[in-house]
Order: C-alpha cells, then structure tokens, then sequence
C-alpha cells in the first residue's frame, strides 16, 4: 500500500497517566495504519487503551493526568501532536470527527437536536442560519431518523437512545469527514437497534468514502463492518490484521479467547470459553480445554422441579399525568396480563426490547413495584398483597442482582459491609465475626479474594462488582434469583465468566432464575425456557431451542435476525466456516 | 500537611477526601485559621483569656498604642477598656452563634429534607408547603419578630437564625433523597429485605452527607455575620457578660464621627479571616467530598 493511501498513521504511540502510585502507561509504543477509505477496527475490553487511543488522536487527552510522551499521529501526513492547538479546533469535529458510546448524555438536553447539528455546521463551514437548517434536515433524512421536519426541532429527550445516536452520528457526518471515530456507539443499544446503527454507519461510509476507526470490546459486531482489525491488550497491540484473517486465522492467544467467547447459537456447550481459557494473565498461551456440548434441552421432573413461582394475569400500568390540574388522562401499560410459571433448579429467558416492560415485570414479581393487577404465587402462596413484614421475610428467598454493577453497590460501604448487610438484616449467620467469615466464603466462591472484604467498591472492575452483587445476594442463601440484564453493560470475554460462574453457582446450589436480557444469543444460552415480550405483553413462550429453531412470531424473528453474526459476511457467502479454536 | 496526607491509609472516599483536603494549601490554611479562633473561644468560655475585659486600663476612648504592651495596641473603648480584649471576647459570642444556630438549622433541615424526599405523596408535599410558605416571609421581618417575642440576647439570635435558616438546606436535602431513593443500591437494600430506616439511614445518608457538611459550614459563616447584622439592629446580644463584634460595631456609629475607628477596625479584622477562612475551606470540602466532582 503506498503512503497515499493512508488517511491516518499512528507511531510508537505511547500516553502515560499519573497516579498516585505513580505513572502508569495507558498505551505502549503502537503503532497502525488506517487507510482511505476503509474502516479499522479496534478491539479489546475495559482497559486495554482503545478509547485512550482515539482520544489520543483527537488530542482529547485530560492533562492532567494523562499525557502523550511520545511517538506521532500523521493525519494526511501533519502530526498531529505537533500542530498548534487553534490548528487542532479546525480539524476536530471538521475533519476528524467522533461519536460516542452513551448517546444520552452526549447531546445538550436544552438545545433542539437540529440547532446542536446546525452549530457544528455553521462553525466550521461557514455555512448561513438557513443553509445550515436545510442541510440538518438532509442529514437527519439520510440517517434514517423518521419524519425530519418535525424531528429537527425536537429536544433530546424526546427521541430514543437509537434515534439520540442517529442525530450523533449525523452531526458527525455533517462536515463529511475524513475519519469517523466510532468508539463503542452500539454498546449501550438494544441488539435490533445496533444493527440498524452497524449497516446505517456501514452505508454512510461508502457514501462518504471517509475512514472510520470503530471502537468495539466485541468481535462479533465489527464481523462486517472492518476491513482490518486491530487487538489490543492491556495497553499493547497483540494482533492486527485483515478481518477475515483475524477470524481464519486468529494467532494470539486472546483474539482467540475473544472470538470464542461469545454464546454461540447453534450448539449449547455446558460452560462457555473465556480468555483465561487460552492464556495466563500475563499473556502466556495456554492449551484450551475441549468444549463440552450438552444436550440443549435439560429434562426436569415434578418431584424434583417443581412449580415454585406462578404469576398469573401479572399487571402494573403507570398513570400519565395531563391537563390542567394534572388528573389522569391515560395508563402506560408496563406489564399487561402476564402469565407464566418457572419450575425449581431452571432458568426463565425473559427477552425484549429496552421499553417492552421486561425489568417492571422482573420488579414486580419481588414486589419492588406494586402491581397493578393480577396474583404473583410464591411456593403456592399468594404473596401479591402480603404486608411488608411478611415480605421483607420472604425476601430472603427471592433476590435480584442488577444491570449496573456500578450503580448497585453503595460507593460509601466497604464489601465486607455490602455482603454481611443482608446476613444482619435477616438476622443470620451468627455474630459479625462468623458474618464476616461466610462473607470471605461468598467471595471465594465468585471467584474474589478475601481482601476484598475491607476495599470499597470503586477499586473495582465491572465484571469484579458484578461479581461483587452475586456474593450479596448469595449472602442470604436465596432459592429464586432475577437477573435482571446482569451481564449486559459487560465486555463480551467478561460476560462469559459471569455467565459461567452463574451456571456453576445453579448446579451447585439447586438455584432458580429468572434472566432478563435484551440479547437473545445469551439468553439462549443460559436459559431453559424463553419468554418474548413486547410492549408488555408475552408474544412467544418456548423452550430456548425452540425459540431459536422455530420462531413463530414475527417480533422474535427481527430479534433473532438482528444479533450479530460473529462471522464476516464475505465468509458466510463463500460458505465457510471458523475453525473450532477448542478442537 | 503534604506529609500527613500520604501518611493516610484506607481507600474509603472519606479518607481519599481528607487526602485531598491535606494536599489543599487553602484549606489547610484555612484549617488553621479556624482552629485558632475556636481555641480562642474555647479558652475564653473557660476565662482563661480575657476574663477582665470590662476593667477599664486607661482614658476613656485612648486611641491605639503600640508602646503600652499588647491590650493597648487596639486603643481604649467609651469606658477605658481594652478593644483588644473585646475583639477577643467576642471571637467567643461569633463562634456560639455560628454552632448553636448551625445545631439547630441543619438537623431541622436534614430531617424535613429526607422525610420529604424519601417519603414523597402527601408528606412531601406538606413540608414543601411549610417550608415555602416560612421561606416567603423576608428572612430578617421574621427574625426580628421572633427576637421581639423572645426578648433579646445571644441566644435568642441563635433559635431565630437556626428555625428561619433551614429550608435550603432542606430543598437541598430533598432532591438528593428523591434521585438516591431510586438508585439501584438502594433498591437493591429493599431487595435484600432493608426497612425504610436502613434504607434512609445506612444508605441514602452517607451519600449526601457530604452536603449536610459543606453547609454546615456555610451556614457557620451566615451565623457570625448575621448575628453581627442582628447585634448591629439592637436585636442581639445585650451589653452584659461578654461582648461581641456586633456590639462593637453598633458602638462604632456613632463614635467614627468623633474620629473613634478603632473599635469597628479591630471588629471587621477579627472577623475577616474566620468569614474568608470558612468560606474558603467550604469550597474546599465541596471539592474534596462531593462525588459528581470526581473524575
């Protein structure tokens, strides 16, 4: 390739943040190409130094406490760490400009959408109030956002996250730019939306003939999208390649970790592959274990399995508020007439749309909503209108673990505190000296060590806090858990951990769960029987098999079709498969 | 302080915070300041220090001088005494005022905020009621009357400024309860079986302690310079056992015309450093303690 080609070329690039413990390098010495025209992608999870990366090129860095110290980012041949930063201002946003992974809180909640769009294209191409505004109704037409005219004066929060990521990625487009960094802008997205999101962006940048940097914790969905990919590793480039190569021929340990740690969807292996399957922390190969495939369908009988949770006719509508005096005009209909029951020992796939009523229903079932309507059966007890104290006694069977493993640790407890709190509440488990021993017990088992009871939750990784939760909820050894989308805001190679360590925690302790998720692949996975839900309502009930092989309606087709394959299309078309990395 | 800073072990917020604040020159400093005035005022409830501010050292009115040793170097007031022993005097009457009005005004404000917040429906509906309608009626008509009614002194200029002071804190109050009470963690305590108590208490609470304690201390500046304001009206402490910077002043309208400025000097440099000192260090904690400031 000659240097013409290039767009973008990234040398011995190295960025240091300080910290207390002293400097530590966020980025050692990379170095890649990003050509015309073509879209890069850049993997790793949590860490590893890809969004420091795109920062890096858009010289967005905080100094303090980063710090760029050295190599160079030739963008059309200038250096960009070398020029002046009102030279810098003319090329972000114009030349290179960027989209974001959260679209909620990257637009400016009190300007209209199209003014956001119209400032950027007023700023940098000059361009008048009016030509401006007749651009931005282009461009919302072109990023597919429905009806324009009206959408462009429409304030944030009146659109939805897919559509709030249209209008970013449209005014990204708005100055047509020579590079689009995409850092993770369908991570925070429901999987039909993503896909919209992937082939609008995909579209896009054939029409635009610009270069995009696509920043992803998961192979899976730059499968088609990236011409080349490259991995990184805690701060280091481990692999690069053209994509197909990369999943023909994965040569690092943890590009394969990653592309075989995804749910797969056509067989039903009994754990599923993690990184630390294929190499010791500090990136030692190791010789995979085999997968072992289990028969998707686990039998179950009445004596050992039977009935524990029946929620028959389950409904919880929310008033809408209007008029003058604010009466009630209308209900939203959250959960509407569910019906359904979870055997001892399984799991219920609960699958849906952001919106479909999915987490009030999982909510309402512990009776942290009250419902509208409608009985919820505990163990053949009608536990729908029992007082808070009998309820608060019974939750010490039924427990919840969170989405956000973030949000749901309180940053002001200690572990220790978070996981004896329920032992004390309950009155369990002895004195805090034995609470405190049967707390370092729980860690053990999701895989924490015992320090951890004195640190507090900030010190941390997701998959770590995440970890943290099941511990709390384990602490007062529940029977019925409600997974509510627990592993969703997880990198993919962390998500197959918690997942496993969710499947061994079951087998172990005869567990029941009900798993919320808006990705059916996981679903799949980990659940026995699957229900679809959309617009409150349940629209199919099958086992996961079932649900997978023959969708009977159309609702779960378009969320079938919508997860990402995992495989680049140029290799599906030519009928070829990826190599069993476990073989 | 640096080397106190890195002596601080643990990783708990409020150590990090406390790291931070000893890493701060500002508010170490300000520290500083604050601790001598309260030693001062300590010493002074104890009469240790300036127990004979009322005997009269001099001519009545002698203007500031620095040969006859320290109780001079502030000049002499109406009644000979010495405006330095006043000035420190009154460091006791600022400080009382700034705590027991800040005691009463902010547990007042915590409890109708989180009650208010937490509960919502009716409950909250009547605090906003009340506290609007208390918050409607101008500040100093209200405190003036609760003066009239209770008779004058410091201690009634400390229940008026602590009953008439708190609803900010508690609006403040409320809508950290109202966005903590939905916050997963806290649905997460319900879950696991927490009553109300637990919740608010052990987890709602530490999360916006960090507010009760930034207002304590802005509020501890609105009470030194209200109880001046207050004393300067007529409606404050009473010319009897201690003095107090507000007297001083109130002394000073009319003694400026015959050249006197001593008194009001020596009260407006007392006070300075502790108001800025406060102010400062307020600042500071916000930095320090407040999360959504975090990186």
């Amino acid at each position: 390739m000659s240097s013409s080609d290039i767009l973008v070329s990234v040398r011995d690039l190295e960025v240091e943040f300080s910290t207390r413990e002293g400097p530590v390098k966020a980025i050692n010495k990379i170095s890649f190409d990003i050509p015309r025209g073509k879209t890069v992608g850049l993997v790793g999870e949590s860490g590893s130094g890809k969004s420091v990366t795109s920062l890096a090129a858009m010289r967005l860095i905080p100094n303090p406490p980063g710090q760029v110290t050295g190599g160079q980012i030739l963008f059309n041949g200038t250096d960009l760490l070398k020029i002046s930063e009102a030279e810098m201002r003319k090329i972000r946003g114009n030349k290179i400009s960027m989209i974001f992974q959260e679209p909620m809180t990257s637009l400016n909640p009190v300007f209209t959408v199209g003014y956001q769009i119209a400032e950027t294209l007023m700023l940098h191409q000059g361009l008048s109030k009016s030509q401006a505004r007749a651009k931005t109704l282009d461009l919302l037409n072109q990023v597919g956002i429905p009806n324009p005219s009206q959408k462009i004066d429409a304030y944030p929060h009146e659109m939805s996250g897919g559509q709030k990521q249209r209008v970013m990625i449209a005014m990204a487009i708005g100055c047509e730019p020579d590079l689009l960094i995409a850092d993770e802008p369908t991570t925070a997205l429901d999987v039909t939306i993503q896909k919209q999101v992937l082939d609008l962006l995909q579209d896009l940048q054939e029409k635009y003939k610009m270069s995009m940097l696509f920043i992803t914790h998961d192979l899976g969905v730059i499968a088609d999208i990236a011409d080349d990919v490259v991995v990184m590793y805690r701060g280091d480039i481990v692999e690069k390649n053209k994509t197909e190569e990369i999943f023909l021929r994965p040569s690092h340990p943890y590009t394969k970790g990653l592309l075989a740690c995804r749910p797969p969807l056509t067989e039903h292996p009994r754990r599923l592959v993690t990184v630390s399957d294929f190499m010791t922390v500090d990136g030692k190969e190791k010789v995979a274990p085999k997968i072992e495939y289990v028969n998707p369908t686990r039998s179950f009988t009445e004596a050992a399995n039977p009935v524990v949770l029946e929620v028959k006719d389950l409904k919880k509508h929310f008033p809408i508020r209007g008029g003058i005096f604010g009466g009630v005009v209308d209900h939203f209909k959250a959960v509407d007439g569910v019906s359904f029951s979870v055997r001892k020992g399984r799991t219920l796939g609960l699958v849906g749309e952001s919106g479909c009523g999915k987490t009030t229903l999982g909510r309402t079932i512990l009776r942290l909503i009250e419902p509208t309507g409608g009985d919820i059966l505990w163990k053949g007890q009608n536990i729908t209108h029992i007082g808070s104290e009998p309820m608060r006694q019974l939750r010490r069977q039924m427990q919840i673990i969170f989405q956000d493993p973030y949000a749901s640790l309180n940053p002001r407890m200690t572990v220790g505190a978070a996981i004896t709190e329920p032992m004390e509440i309950h009155k369990i488990h002895g004195q805090k000296a034995e609470r405190l021993a049967r707390a370092e017990h729980l860690l053990e088992k999701v895989g924490l060590p015992a320090k951890a009871l004195s640190r507090y939750p900030h010190e941390f990784s997701g998959g770590q806090r995440q970890r943290i939760c099941i511990a709390r909820a384990l602490a007062v050894e529940p029977e019925f858990i409600v997974c509510d989308e627990s592993v969703s805001a997880l990198d993919v190679s962390i998500q197959a951990q918690i997942l496993n360590l969710l499947l061994d925690l079951q087998e172990e302790m005869n567990l029941t769960y009900i798993f919320i998720s808006h990705d059916l692949a996981v679903v799949k996975f980990i659940a026995d029987d699957v229900l679809v839900m959309n617009k409150g309502k349940i629209v199919e009930m099958a086992s996961a098999e079932e649900i997978y092989k023959n969708p009977r309606d159309e609702y779960t087709r378009k969320l079938l079709s919508a997860i990402p394959k995992g495989v680049p299309k140029t290799l599906l078309d030519r009928g070829i498969t990826l190599p069993n990395l476990n073989a | 302080m640096k080397f106190l800073a890195r002596k601080i072990k643990g990783n708990s917020l409020w150590s990090d915070a406390l790291r931070r604040l000893l890493n701060d020159r500002f508010a170490t400093w300000s520290f500083v300041v604050i601790t001598v005035y309260v030693v001062m005022a300590i010493l002074v409830f104890f009469n240790l220090v300036g127990s004979s501010w009322q005997e009269s050292m001099g001519p009545s009115r002698e203007a500031p001088d620095l040969s006859q040793g320290p109780l001079h170097w502030m000049g002499l007031d109406i009644f000979g005494r010495s405006v330095v022993l006043k000035t420190i005097q009154g460091t006791y009457t600022a400080m009382y005022v700034g705590l027991v009005s800040s005691l009463i005004a902010i547990p007042i404000g915590v409890l109708f905020g989180a009650v208010a917040g937490y509960f919502g429906g009716w409950v909250d509906d009547l605090i906003t009621w009340f506290s609007t309608m208390l918050a409607n009626i101008p500040e100093f008509l209200l405190l003036i009357a609760i003066a009239i009614a209770m008779g004058k002194g410091t201690t009634t200029v400390c229940i008026a400024l602590g009953v008439t002071s708190w609803v900010g804190l508690a609006r403040l109050i409320r809508a950290e309860f109202m966005k903590h009470k939905n916050r997963e963690y806290v649905v997460a305590a319900q879950a696991l079986g927490g009553g109300h108590m637990r919740r608010i208490m052990k987890h709602i609470f530490p999360n916006v302690l960090h507010i009760v304690i930034i207002s304590f201390s802005l509020r501890f500046v609105t009470g030194i310079k209200s109880e001046v304001i207050l004393t300067y009206l007529g409606l404050g402490a009473e010319i009897g056992q201690r003095s107090s910077w507000g007297l001083m002043i109130a002394d000073a309208s009319g003694e400026l015309m015959q050249g006197v400025w001593w008194g009001l000097a020596a009260a407006t440099a007392a006070m300075f450093p502790i108001v800025l000192a406060f102010s400062l260090f307020a600042d500071a904690l916000r930095d320090a303690i407040d999360p959504k400031l975090r990186h």
